[in-house]
This record gives C-alpha cells, sequence and structure tokens, in this order.
C-alpha cells in the first residue's frame, strides 16, 4: 500500500477528456494505496464525480476497487459491470499508473478499444510516516545493498546514486543538490556504520551497479 | 500490495549474519506477503532455517505493513522487552520497511542493525500470484493519457520519449533476443486502433529529471 | 619490484619525487580557445602540467576532451584531462578513454562532477554509472591489464590516472577512508580541494599518507579582493580565513589609485601567505607538490615557483 500517487491538476485531466471526445464515464478508483493518499478511494471519486458532473460529463458508473494494479481484481469488475463499460466512451481511473494498465490489459479481450484515462502522477513507492508524508527510501534496484549500507539506501538517498560515496560535494553532512537542505546520504551510511562499529564495511571498493537487466519490461514469475 | 519482492539466497543472508546470534524477526504482511517473500508463511520458513542454522529466534512480528512508520511505532512498542534482548533485527520486506524500521527505532534503540532478506524489484502489476510485471516506474509526470496507456517508460527498453528507434523487428525488441514486445509499437498500435495517431505524430520533450532522484518527498500535510 | 610505467612528463617528475607546480584552465561555453590557449602559454614556462575542466558546477562548456587536445596542441603545454561520471555511461567512458589516448592525453582525473541540477541544464539525466572510484578501476584496466570488463583492446591506451580530495571535507574520516578506495582502484596521483587551514591539512595530509599516493596540494591565490570574496562566498565548504579578507580589502583601497602598485602588493601578500604555509607542508614530507587552482592569474606563476622552491 505504499505507491505513492498526486492528483495531476483538474484542466490537465479535463482537457484530455474533451480532447478524446469522452462524455461518457466509468470512473474506477484505487481503494488501496492512492486511497491513502487521497488521490483516490470513496473520497477521490466523490470529489471527481462532481467536478465531472459540474463539467457536464455522465458518470455511467463509478467504483472503489480494492486493487486496481491486480488483474483478478479488475477482471471481476469488468465481468459485473459489462453493460457500463459498454456505454462509456472512456474509463477513468484514479489510481497509479499500474492500475490502468491492469484495466487496459483486462479489457483487452473484450474491449479492446476502450480508452483507458488516469488522473494521477504516480511518485514513488513510499514510506509512509503519517497520512500526508511520504517518503522515496527504496526504488527497487533489484539487488539490494542495505545490508551492507547500515541500512541506509544510496540508491535513493544520495543524490547521484553513487555506489562509492561520499562525492566530497557535501557541507556539514548536507547535499550539493538542493541547496544543502537535504542529508547526504552517504554521510548518513557513514554515520549509522560508524556507531554500530562496522566502518569496514564503509571502506568496501564497490562495484558500481549491473544495468544489464534493468528496466525493460521486467517481471517476477515464478509460476 | 504491489511492491515486487523475490528472496536473497539464504547464503547471502548467513554472510551478513555472521556476528549475530539472538534475532527478532519482522515479516511484513501486506506486498511481502503476497509475494511469499513475508508474511505468516515467510516469518515461519525463514525461523526454521535460521534456527537449524543455530541463530536464537527471539521474537517475530508480523505487521500489517512494515513500510508505515505508525505501525511499526505500535508494534514496537508490544515487544518492548524482547528489543533488549535482540543482536539485530532481520526484515522480511521491501528496502522502504528497512527505512521504516531503523526510523521507529532511532529514538530508543539506535545501535540495532537491521537485515533484509529480500530484493526489491519494482512496483508491479498482478496478473496472479507469482506472475507480477513492472508497468509503471512512478516518473512523477504521467504520459498515459497520451500514449494509449501504454507506459513508454517501462515497455521501451531505452525509455524513449519519441520511440520506435528502429531496433524492432516484427514489432518485437533488439533487447533481450526479439522475445519482448517494443513497446513503442504496443503504442502506436493501440492509438491506431483508437483512432489517435496524431498523438502518435508529436515531438515530445525529454524527461525532465531536475526534480527526480534525491530523497523524493511527497508532502502535503 | 614492478618497474613503474611512465607515459607523461607529470608520471615522469612525480616517479623522480620532484616537488612540482601545476595549473588550471577553465575553457568556457564557446568553441574558440584563443583566450584559453593564451593563458597556457603564459604559464606553461611554471608548471609541469594543466588540468582541463569539465563542465564546472554543472554549467555547460566545450567538451573537455576536445579542450584539452587544442590546448595541448597549440599551447604545448602537457594537459591534465580532467573527466567526469556525471555526463557519460561507463560505455561512453571507455570510448572516451581511448580516444583521449588517441588525441595525444597522457593524464587523465577522474572526478564524480557537480550535479546537473545545479548548473544551466537542470533537466539533464544525471548518470553516474560510475562513481570516481571506480573511473580509475576502469583507466587502470585498460591501461595495465589492456582490457576492458575482460575484452582485449588491440592497442590499449597509456595515461595516468589522478583523483581528487577535500581535506575540507566533514566528517574528514569519510573522506579518508574514500581516498583509500581511490588507491585501492590504482589511483597514481591527488589533487585537493583548496584548503586555508593549516593544522587540518596537516591532519589530513598525514592520515592519508598510508595510502602512497603523491599528492598536489590545491591552492587558490587571490587576484583581488573582488575574487577573494567571491570564492569564500560561491564556493561551498571553503572558508576564506578573516584576516586575509581584510587584508585584501585593505590593498583594494590603499592603493586603489596606482593599479600597477596594487597589482604587485596582491602578488606579493599571495607569497607571504602560502610560502610559510606550502613550506611546513614540504618539511614535513607530506607533499608532492602545488596544484594552483587560481584560473585567470598567471602572472602569479613566477612568485609561485618561488613559493615551491623555497
Ligand atoms: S539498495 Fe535501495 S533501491 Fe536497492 S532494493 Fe535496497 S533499498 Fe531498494
Ligand atoms: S553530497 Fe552526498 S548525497 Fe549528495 S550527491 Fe554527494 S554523496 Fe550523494
Ligand atoms: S508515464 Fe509510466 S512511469 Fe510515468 S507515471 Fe505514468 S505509468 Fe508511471
Ligand atoms: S525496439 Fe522498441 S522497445 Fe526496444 S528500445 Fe527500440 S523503441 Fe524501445
Amino acid at each position: 500500500m505504499v505507491v505513492i500517487t498526486t492528483k495531476k491538476p483538474v484542466e490537465e485531466v479535463l482537457n484530455v477528456l474533451k480532447d478524446n471526445n469522452a462524455k461518457k464515464l466509468f470512473l474506477v478508483s484505487c481503494g488501496v494505496c492512492s486511497a491513502l493518499c487521497q488521490t483516490g478511494g470513496e473520497q477521490g471519486l466523490e470529489e471527481w464525480k462532481e467536478i465531472l458532473e459540474k463539467e457536464g460529463y455522465e458518470i455511467v458508473n463509478g467504483l472503489v476497487v480494492d486493487d486496481v494494479c491486480d488483474n483478478r481484481e479488475m477482471a471481476k469488475v469488468v465481468r459485473k459491470n459489462d453493460a457500463d463499460i459498454q456505454n462509456a466512451d472512456a474509463i477513468v481511473t484514479l489510481s497509479c499508473g499500474l492500475g490502468v494498465q491492469s484495466t487496459i490489459e483486462v479489457l483487452s479481450k473484450k474491449h479492446p478499444q476502450k480508452k483507458v484515462f488516469v488522473t494521477n502522477n504516480t511518485e514513488f513507492m513510499g514510506m509512509t510516516e503519517r497520512i500526508g508524508r511520504f517518503y522515496m527510501r527504496c526504488r527497487g534496484c533489484g539487488d539490494c545493498l542495505l545490508n551492507e549500507t547500515g541500512g541506509i539506501c544510496p540508491i535513493t538517498t544520495c543524490a547521484k546514486s553513487l555506489m562509492n560515496g561520499p562525492c566530497g560535494g557535501m557541507v556539514n553532512g548536507k547535499c550539493e543538490v538542493g541547496n544543502y537542505e537535504k542529508d547526504c546520504g552517504w554521510v548518513l551510511i557513514y554515520n549509522r556504520l560508524k556507531e554500530i562499529g562496522r566502518l569496514d564495511l564503509f571502506s568496501k571498493l564497490r562495484d558500481p551497479v549491473d544495468w544489464s537487466e534493468s528496466g525493460h519490461q521486467r517481471e517476477v514469475i515464478w509460476r | 500490495m504491489t511492491v515486487i519482492t523475490t528472496k536473497k539466497p539464504f547464503e547471502e543472508i548467513l554472510s551478513v549474519l555472521k556476528d549475530v546470534k539472538k534475532i527478532g524477526l519482522v515479516s511484513c504482511g501486506s506486498c511481502a506477503a503476497m509475494c511469499q517473500t513475508g508474511g505468516t508463511e515467510g516469518a515461519k520458513e525463514m525461523a526454521e532455517k535460521l534456527e537449524k542454522e543455530g541463530f536464537e529466534v527471539i521474537v517475530t512480528i508480523v505487521p500489517e505493513e512494515v513500510c508505515d512508520n505508525r505501525l511499526m511505532m505500535k508494534d514496537f512498542r508490544q515487544i518492548d522487552e524482547d528489543l533488549k534482548n535482540i543482536d539485530a533485527i532481520l526484515t522480511l520486506s521491501c528496502g522502504l520497511g528497512v527505512a521504516s524500521i531503523v526510523k521507529a527505532l532511532e529514538r530508543k534503540y539506535p545501535l540495532i542493525p537491521v537485515f533484509i532478506g529480500t530484493n526489491t524489484e519494482f512496483m508491479g502489476m498482478t496478473e496472479r500470484i507469482g506472475r507480477f510485471y513492472m508497468h509503471c516506474r512512478g516518473c512523477g509526470d504521467c504520459l498515459l493519457n497520451e500514449t494509449g496507456g501504454i507506459c513508454p517508460i517501462t515497455t521501451c527498453a531505452k525509455s524513449l520519449m519519441n520511440g520506435p528507434c528502429g531496433g524492432m523487428v516484427n514489432g518485437k525488441c533488439e533487447v533481450g533476443n526479439y522475445e519482448k514486445d517494443c513497446g513503442w509499437v504496443l503504442i502506436y498500435n493501440r492509438l491506431k486502433a483508437l483512432g489517435r495517431l496524431d498523438l502518435f505524430s508529436k515531438l515530445r520533450d525529454p524527461v525532465n529529471w531536475s526534480e527526480s532522484g534525491h530523497q523524493r518527498e511527497v508532502v502535503w500535510r | 619490484m614492478v618497474e613503474k610505467k611512465i607515459y607523461s612528463k607529470l608520471g615522469e617528475k612525480l616517479a623522480n619525487g620532484d616537488f612540482i607546480l601545476t595549473g588550471e584552465l577553465e575553457p568556457e561555453k564557446t568553441c574558440d580557445l584563443s583566450h584559453t590557449i593564451q593563458e597556457a602559454k603564459e604559464m606553461a614556462p611554471y608548471v609541469v602540467a594543466a588540468n582541463v575542466t569539465d563542465s564546472p558546477l554543472g554549467i555547460v562548456t566545450i567538451n573537455s576532451m576536445a579542450a584539452s587536445h587544442i590546448i595541448q596542441k597549440e599551447a604545448g603545454l602537457e594537459v591534465i584531462w580532467q573527466l567526469t561520471v556525471r555526463d557519460v555511461n561507463k560505455l561512453g567512458i571507455a570510448g572516451m578513454i581511448m580516444g583521449g589516448h588517441a588525441l595525444g592525453l597522457r593524464n587523465v582525473l577522474s572526478l564524480t562532477g557537480d550535479h546537473p541540477a545545479l548548473g544551466d541544464m537542470p533537466e539533464s539525466k544525471p548518470v553516474f554509472d560510475l562513481d570516481s572510484a571506480t573511473l580509475v578501476r576502469l583507466v587502470k584496466e585498460m591501461v595495465d591489464k589492456g582490457t576492458i570488463n575482460g575484452h582485449e583492446i588491440e592497442h590499449p591506451p597509456t595515461l595516468h590516472v589522478g583523483a581528487a580530495a577535500n581535506p575540507n571535507a566533514d566528517p574528514m574520516e569519510a573522506e579518508i577512508l574514500k581516498i583509500g578506495r581511490k588507491a585501492q582502484a590504482g589511483c597514481e596521483f591527488i589533487q585537493t580541494q583548496v584548503v586555508y587551514d593549516l593544522d587540518r591539512t596537516i591532519e589530513f595530509l598525514s592520515e592519508i599518507k598510508k595510502y602512497n599516493v603523491p599528492v598536489l596540494l590545491g591552492i587558490f591565490p587571490m587576484k583581488s579582493y573582488g575574487i577573494a570574496k567571491g570564492f569564500d562566498t560561491f564556493v561551498p565548504g571553503v572558508d576564506v580565513p578573516k584576516d586575509i579578507l581584510a587584508k585584501w580589502k585593505n590593498i583594494k583601497t590603499e592603493f586603489k589609485d596606482d593599479k600597477k602598485e596594487q597589482k604587485r602588493v596582491y602578488d606579493q601578500a599571495n607569497y607571504e601567505f602560502f610560502k610559510p604555509f606550502i613550506s611546513e607542508l614540504k618539511r614535513k614530507g607530506l607533499l608532492a607538490g602545488v596544484h594552483c587552482m587560481a584560473v585567470h592569474y598567471p602572472r602569479i606563476f613566477p612568485k609561485l615557483m618561488e613559493v615551491i622552491q623555497a
């Protein structure tokens, strides 16, 4: 429940709908991560219904779905609401980018031409301090280093994602990027490794990140 | 429930726990449970393996979400006695879980090392249990409304904004032996089917990286 | 014992243990390097080599490999080609190392580079595929083993590779351990950031002595009060001592009507500050030479020669 989303400006979304001539809409609001981020859930659904109705759009249906990014959940929704989907010009998802693609995938057999739009920008996988305070602390590099870096991730806390930091650009432990306001990730790592008596790990010369398996339509499949 | 994790090799975990005897096990009840790297099952499996190797598993908790500081603080309050008694924590969660645990412990137990038993892969779409796909990388400025709902940042091997690159053969990408679909051919086909090839013709700016990467946060209260 | 291979004048002087002076050139956003070449010619009689910077502060300038080649050819001054890992991935960098060699470059300084967010194209993708230590290791593999990632190079490059160090860094120990990594990667010389605090410098240099890498101390002779003040304000993490700033301010006002005399007094003041500073470090055997980072101030070099020869 940690994919952090923010709202796209209403204008941007309205323009997309206008540009695509979509008048009758089926809203799908994510009940999990996006609900936590208040970009989806019941609350987001009500907000968007109101905005869109005021602008003259017809809301054919509006649903909160437990996990929009789970094909199985979406398949159920599609099965139960087939007539409404048929009748809508487009589906609008209040979810992360995964939700949109999950919806398209599930619709691909019966409604391949159905347009799917999204109201959110997807930011990162976030740690929650409390509602409204979310922090990027992991980027999913696939080969976790945390056991060697005192539990602090250099890929996310160092502005240059260095494997052998610090770069020398820090002043009083603050990073050169962003006006010396954020902590230098590598100073944090140094301090922590020192505290726990493991500076030997700090001295280690580390290989660059292996990018050979990164990026392209990654998948985890074990059955 | 979409942060996809895989298990680290057990030997790697053992080598990390070299100087550790007494362990507190934290196993995520949410995403990692779904990926079968955490949850009650994962915790049980790990505890058994560790005990066989002579470790003492002093306490095991399966929090609902390890990445949520509030939940972790609550859960740790209940095992305060045990925390005094352990050498290290091993967490079966994503990388966020470690950050969250370190933060939750920072006042009372700043010196407890926190280790992790998984690798964090990506935010994934679930087809079914055991089939997870990366379809979004959280670029922060979503393009899907212009690309027919297919993300070029994740489906194009070069994350091109103005693809295809010419490297595709029969709609398959040059990366990975022409086995995967070229993302930009998918986008082309879909926009064509939707009658929106005008969007395909558009020249797009490069990704703006100026706000990317560094300890990103979303803070609105 | 393996004989140390020598590829450049810098390499030779360092191997001989000569106490040397290096300079710095900063090409700008231009395709015409005549000003830089002129400056290079003026410092050439005094320095062994000069660094050519690679878009410092993330502000785009002419490419440092091209500029290094042109300066070396036109001014007849050996260069230390600065190469950051900011803009090019390792595949590109390996190609550049061969290209740099083919263009006659024989010294390269491995740097992380200031983040693009600081500069004038902040939307750029920050690359940092390698870091300053793994770039050193890559160059050493190419030069010493004649391979890249295990693949043979038909005619391998021959360059000396150096790295940077910052004595002002806080925490200092983290910086020291990092220099250890660079040394382990095979770094052949170190040029430091500018530093004004003698005690701190002694502590720092004594700590890194164990790595056995020759160190050139970065200094910044200040051409005028304006430049001293600017340096103090704009270079993060380096403070120009208050008494120096006061002295330079004084020179500015006292000699404002006699520019020629003012120049002489500024030069003399630099001499008086740096002479005891360098002498002390030299006496303690902590230095292999001095790296003067003041650009557009070539007239100071005769004075600096006196400093290093003292
Ligand atoms: S090293 Fe960082 S980015 Fe990689 S899996 Fe661990 S926490 Fe995530
Ligand atoms: S100052 Fe620290 S966090 Fe910032 S780029 Fe350098 S090493 Fe990374
Ligand atoms: S464009 Fe792609 S990476 Fe960016 S938010 Fe949308 S789905 Fe995610
Ligand atoms: S073939 Fe297609 S998916 Fe592959 S890199 Fe080129 S444009 Fe991207």
